[in-house]
């Protein structure tokens, strides 16, 4: 096929779907309802590191979860999760919360949206022992 | 003789049915999840795939030609010459797959088609854009010395491929018992991109499924047990680049540590995913067994 063809076809395509999905209401992220989903979405990572403290944000988009191990956060990926620990990790403060850089190629940037409280809070929370 | 290219002229059908899919999600409620990045992640890895075909297709057809030029054999192309050929290239989709799921070299290169948490018809255009590095063009090469005609295979590879396009669906339940005996459906497949312990390693296969039967991978879908997609660990980003090239950074992280010998880093090309030299990892294998242990009632029964 000549890519005079393909490339217009294949761009319009990719576009067209990309509108309708999110005008269909499909880029909601997943929220995290309680600490209990935080859970289950953290061991759906860990299965074998049980969370000992599990605190949600406010907006639901993460969460912070401690394990014998370590520190770690969950938060969305589009309509699912995922999770990490949070060692080698640098945390930046935001104007909307804070930036969590991890040494991780699958998983480079978190960033979470935090309110007034949590913004006191989470940080000193991640740096214990990231 | 000249075969047309026919993944690329497939494009406009893989379109038209990814919005059929959708409708049919939309207006039922069921068969089915999207999200839109992971969705737009998925067709900029197809996008990305014919590229990189289009930029080094060259290197895998040289080798072909290569081959074609020093065979005796020419078998020509007639209709069930053409049928046989597609039956034994999907044998060898099937071994190449199998590989791609076992050896960290090629997985590299396959794993980002198993990248998503969702299982609709865009997840099947997430393809990769480094397979020509696995140098897996070498298990085609008995076609070739075999007399079937280097164009004719990539014909039949292009048709397996389509093949497996409309099996990437949760729309679609069971087929008649027939066709699940022998074909490879939605419901085999949906097993094969499933991260659940019992269905990891399975279902292999592009267009027959008697290839898992007859090489014991072959497990079914069960209706207590819905398949979890993603990876064992997901990803973070929805960046392409990242969703194409991660496993090769991460052999490479993997493989350059210090304190490692030689036979640890070559290790960490060719051994399962999820090898490591000092146990701290989980393969496959591995996640299973722990299964067992936690689930013993599941000895015995599918995937273990």
């Amino acid at each position: 096929m000549p890519l005079t063809i393909l490339l217009p076809m294949v761009v319009l395509g990719i576009a067209g779907i990309t509108l309708l999905l999110h005008l269909l209401g499909m880029s909601r992220p997943k929220l995290l309802r309680d600490g209990a989903e935080a859970r289950a979405a953290w061991l759906d990572e860990f299965p074998k590191d049980a969370p000992l403290r599990v605190v949600v944000s406010h907006d639901h988009r993460a969460a912070l979860i401690e394990t014998a191990l370590g520190k770690g956060v969950v938060w969305p990926m589009g309509a699912d999760t995922t999770a990490r620990y949070l060692d080698g990790a640098e945390v930046v403060r935001t104007h909307k919360g804070v930036r969590i850089d991890l040494p991780d190629y699958t998983a480079p940037r978190i960033n979470l949206t935090l309110d007034a409280e949590e913004v006191a809070l989470w940080p000193s929370l991640l740096e214990e022992r990231a | 003789m000249s075969y047309p290219e026919v993944t690329q002229l497939a494009v406009p059908f893989f379109i038209a049915a990814i919005l059929i899919e959708l409708a049919w999600i939309v207006i039922k409620g069921k068969g089915g999840r999207y999200e839109t990045r992971d969705a737009v992640t998925s067709l900029i890895m197809g996008a990305g795939n014919v590229a990189s075909g289009i930029a080094l297709g060259f290197v895998a057809y040289g080798f072909f030609m290569v081959l074609w030029a020093i065979t005796p054999l020419d078998l020509g192309a007639s209709i069930w010459v053409v049928a046989l050929c597609f039956v034994l290239d999907d044998l060898r989709y099937y071994w190449v797959h199998r590989f791609g799921h076992r050896i960290r070299w090629v997985w590299a290169s396959h794993v980002n088609h198993h990248s998503s948490q969702h299982y609709n018809l865009t997840t099947a255009l997430r393809q990769t854009w480094t397979g020509t590095f696995t140098f897996m063009m070498i298990v085609r090469a008995p076609l070739i010395l075999l007399g079937f005609h280097p164009g004719m295979v990539l014909f039949c590879g292009g048709l397996n491929l389509i093949y497996q396009f409309w099996i990437h669906t949760e729309a679609i339940g069971k087929m008649p018992k027939w066709f699940e005996t022998v074909m490879n459906t939605p419901s085999h497949h949906r097993v094969h991109h499933g991260r659940n312990a019992r269905y990891l390693d399975a279902n292999y296969a592009g267009v027959f499924i008697i290839w898992d039967k007859l090489f014991g991978t072959y497990v079914p879908e069960l209706q207590e047990e819905k398949p979890d997609y993603g990876l064992v660990h997901n990803l973070g980003t929805f960046n392409p680049i990242r969703v194409a090239f991660h496993e090769w950074v991460g052999i490479f992280q993997d493989a350059t540590q210090p304190g490692l010998n030689w036979q640890e880093r070559l290790k960490y090309c060719v051994m399962p995913p999820g090898w490591s030299h000092d146990g701290s990892r989980e393969t496959s294998a591995a996640i299973k067994r722990r299964h067992l242990q936690e689930h013993p009632e599941d000895v015995g029964t599918p995937g273990f």
